[in-house]
């Protein structure tokens, strides 16, 4: 009966409020006023600042490898930037599969952002472990991207591709993923912005964080291409490779 | 009960009443949003598993519905998802061991039946898929069933005649009407409807109705030896379980995704619901039929080594007990389910 007892009041309480509503002067709320900002990858090779390609044999100075990639992709996300009084903007949707078959659009576009200077920034690289275990995401997130296995619930957080001669097999395929425990793929980093000057995000104007990161990090613990040629399931190699991968991408600057 | 009706039917009208009042107080009137199809638990069943509870409308379940009976999801056209999961089978494929897939391809592990997947912690005998959202990339994806590419299907359905305009309709625009996020939800929409519940056993276990001498008997047996991993009123808890089927299994099931050792040769507790409509039995169909599935529990257990502690050798059934235990497992037809509407291909 409780609901009947409420569906009455509620009847009451409409018919009050029916001639009262129709005078009720609408009031905009005022607009937060927002920017966008940019992140931005750049892929060196090694130490020697080489760039990377794909499609090029390059030389592995650690390994002595020579790795010829025809696929890098990896993903980027969960936007969490602080401001001078210590508050956190936090955007959990923001992520980019940065390809780099697609070197025109090694972006990720960070919108909604509230104007102002940020002296911290928080990314997740790869893909945070709810995204992981939370059904069919939409856009860089899609399953569409191939970028989701279809056996084991997860992201494949890097994809990296080729062929070497130091190979058993002669090619190499790495698709690392793996969102818990101790042989998780995804990184949580925080870069200090105020290093580089703050992040000024306004109203007419699209600032860029760039960052660089080395593709030949994934073989720095793990080594040559001949201790595994493949990795296609979580486990302690992906998270050894997709960990070096992810810890050493470093913020190079900000362009205001 | 008559009075009770009646209240019932004034209190509705006065709950249209207040919301079309309500509603009055607008600025001005939004389209409405699609109908909330219902998605009901029965009275008897638990709570949904955590990502069960579904928002299901009315154009995003007929639209997952069509996708369901379309041959165009498969690479060459030539298989849809109800060409091994069929109705008349309580969405199992059609008695045959193992199923066809584009280009006459044999998979490797025999069809389970579709239902009550609204209450699955976990999809596939390995447990590997964690949601059913992205359950579909398995058979979209394997070269030996559909073959397809989940963008190359959005692609495909996205220059469709029909398609943009119902994936719309169930979503909205957005950027492109169809994409792999879409085919995905729609297709759980229609799936996670699937609900069998009213089996004889359902009518039993709610009171309604009583079982013949045999089932009876067959029902007690199945509680003292079977009900610890077929739970009821689901008749699964679905766990991993080695029942002993192979001193070493082919298949290592549940330890691809462990790599635990103990896991090998485990695969989860299906649900006996509509058993009798499913055959042939086990993870690769190697019983016919539900008499010899019970006779292995009877004498062919094998001590592997990793059996699971509720199944420690060879079940005490005689051979009349085996057969109640077969009356019994005829219960959990749900001829409703069977021949419901709702499910059947909608052209």
């Amino acid at each position: 009966m409780k609901l009947n007892y409420i569906l009455w009041v509620a009847f009451g309480a409409a018919l009050v409020s029916l001639s009262a509503c129709k005078e009720e002067p609408i009031v905009e709320p005022a607009e937060p006023v927002t920017g966008d900002f940019l992140i931005e990858f750049e892929y060196q090779w090694a130490m020697n600042g080489e760039p990377f390609a794909l499609n090029t044999e390059l030389h592995h100075p650690m390994t002595g490898d020579y790795l010829t990639f025809s696929t890098f992709r990896h993903y980027v996300g969960h936007v969490e930037l602080q401001d001078a009084a210590g508050e956190w903007w936090t955007d959990t949707e923001a992520y980019a599969l940065f390809d780099a078959a697609e070197p025109d659009e090694l972006t990720l576009r960070v919108t909604g952002v509230p104007v102002g200077d940020y002296t911290d920034m928080r990314l997740v690289l790869g893909v945070d472990s709810t995204h992981n275990v939370s059904g069919a995401q939409a856009g860089a997130l899609d399953p569409a991207q191939g970028m989701f296995w279809n056996w084991n619930t997860g992201y494949i957080m890097v994809k990296a591709e080729g062929t070497s001669p130091q190979s058993a097999t002669g090619s190499f395929a790495y698709h690392l993923g793996g969102f818990a425990g101790d042989a998780k793929v995804q990184s949580h980093r925080e870069f200090a912005l105020s290093d580089h000057g703050m992040l000024t995000v306004a109203k007419d104007a699209v600032p860029v964080c760039h960052f660089v990161a080395n593709p030949a990090k994934l073989f720095h613990t793990y080594g040559s291409v001949a201790n595994g040629e493949n990795i296609h399931m979580p486990g302690v190699n992906a998270g050894i490779m997709g960990q070096d991968f992810h810890q050493a991408v470093y913020l190079d600057h900000i362009h205001p | 009960m008559g009075w009770w009706r009646n209240w019932k039917g004034a209190t509705a009208v006065i709950a249209v009443a207040t919301f079309t009042l309500l509603a009055g107080c607008r600025p001005e009137l939004e389209p409405l949003a699609p109908e909330v199809f219902a998605m009901e638990r029965p009275d008897h069943f638990p709570d949904f598993a955590p990502f069960g509870d579904t928002e299901v409308t009315e154009a995003g379940f007929a639209l997952g519905r069509r996708l369901f009976y379309d041959t165009k999801l498969s690479a060459d056209s030539s298989v849809s998802c109800a060409s091994c999961h069929a109705q008349v089978h309580a969405f199992a494929d059609h008695n045959v061991r193992f199923s066809t897939g584009v280009g006459g391809a044999l998979g490797t592990r025999n069809s389970p039946g579709l239902l009550n997947l609204a209450w699955h912690p976990t999809f596939m005998m390995d447990g590997g898929i964690t949601h059913l959202e992205v359950q579909p990339l398995a058979p979209l994806n394997l070269a030996h069933e559909m073959a397809m590419d989940l963008q190359v299907l959005a692609n495909r359905l996205g220059l469709d005649s029909d398609y943009p305009a119902l994936f719309a309709e169930a979503f909205g625009e957005g950027e492109t009407p169809v994409t792999g996020q879409r085919i995905l939800l729609a297709l759980t929409q229609f799936q996670v409807m699937l609900v069998s519940a009213s089996s004889k056993y359902d009518a039993v276990y709610t009171g309604n109705e009583g079982f013949a001498a045999d089932e009876a008997r067959g029902y007690a047996l199945f509680q003292t030896h079977c009900a610890a991993c077929h739970t009821e009123p689901l008749l699964t808890d679905f766990s991993f379980v080695n029942t002993g089927l192979d001193m070493h299994s082919e298949d290592v099931g549940r330890y691809s995704i462990t790599l635990n050792p103990a896991d090998s040769g485990a695969f989860v507790v299906p649900s006996l619901r509509n058993v009798a409509l499913t055959r042939p039995f086990m993870h690769d169909g190697r019983f016919w039929s539900l008499e010899q599935v019970v006779a292995f529990y009877a004498t062919d257990v094998q001590d592997n080594g990793r059996l699971d502690d509720r199944l420690p050798g060879p079940l005490p059934l005689t051979a009349e007990d085996q057969a109640d235990l077969v009356a019994f497992l005829k219960t959990l037809t749900d001829h409703e389910f069977t021949s419901d509407k709702r499910w059947m291909d909608p052209r």
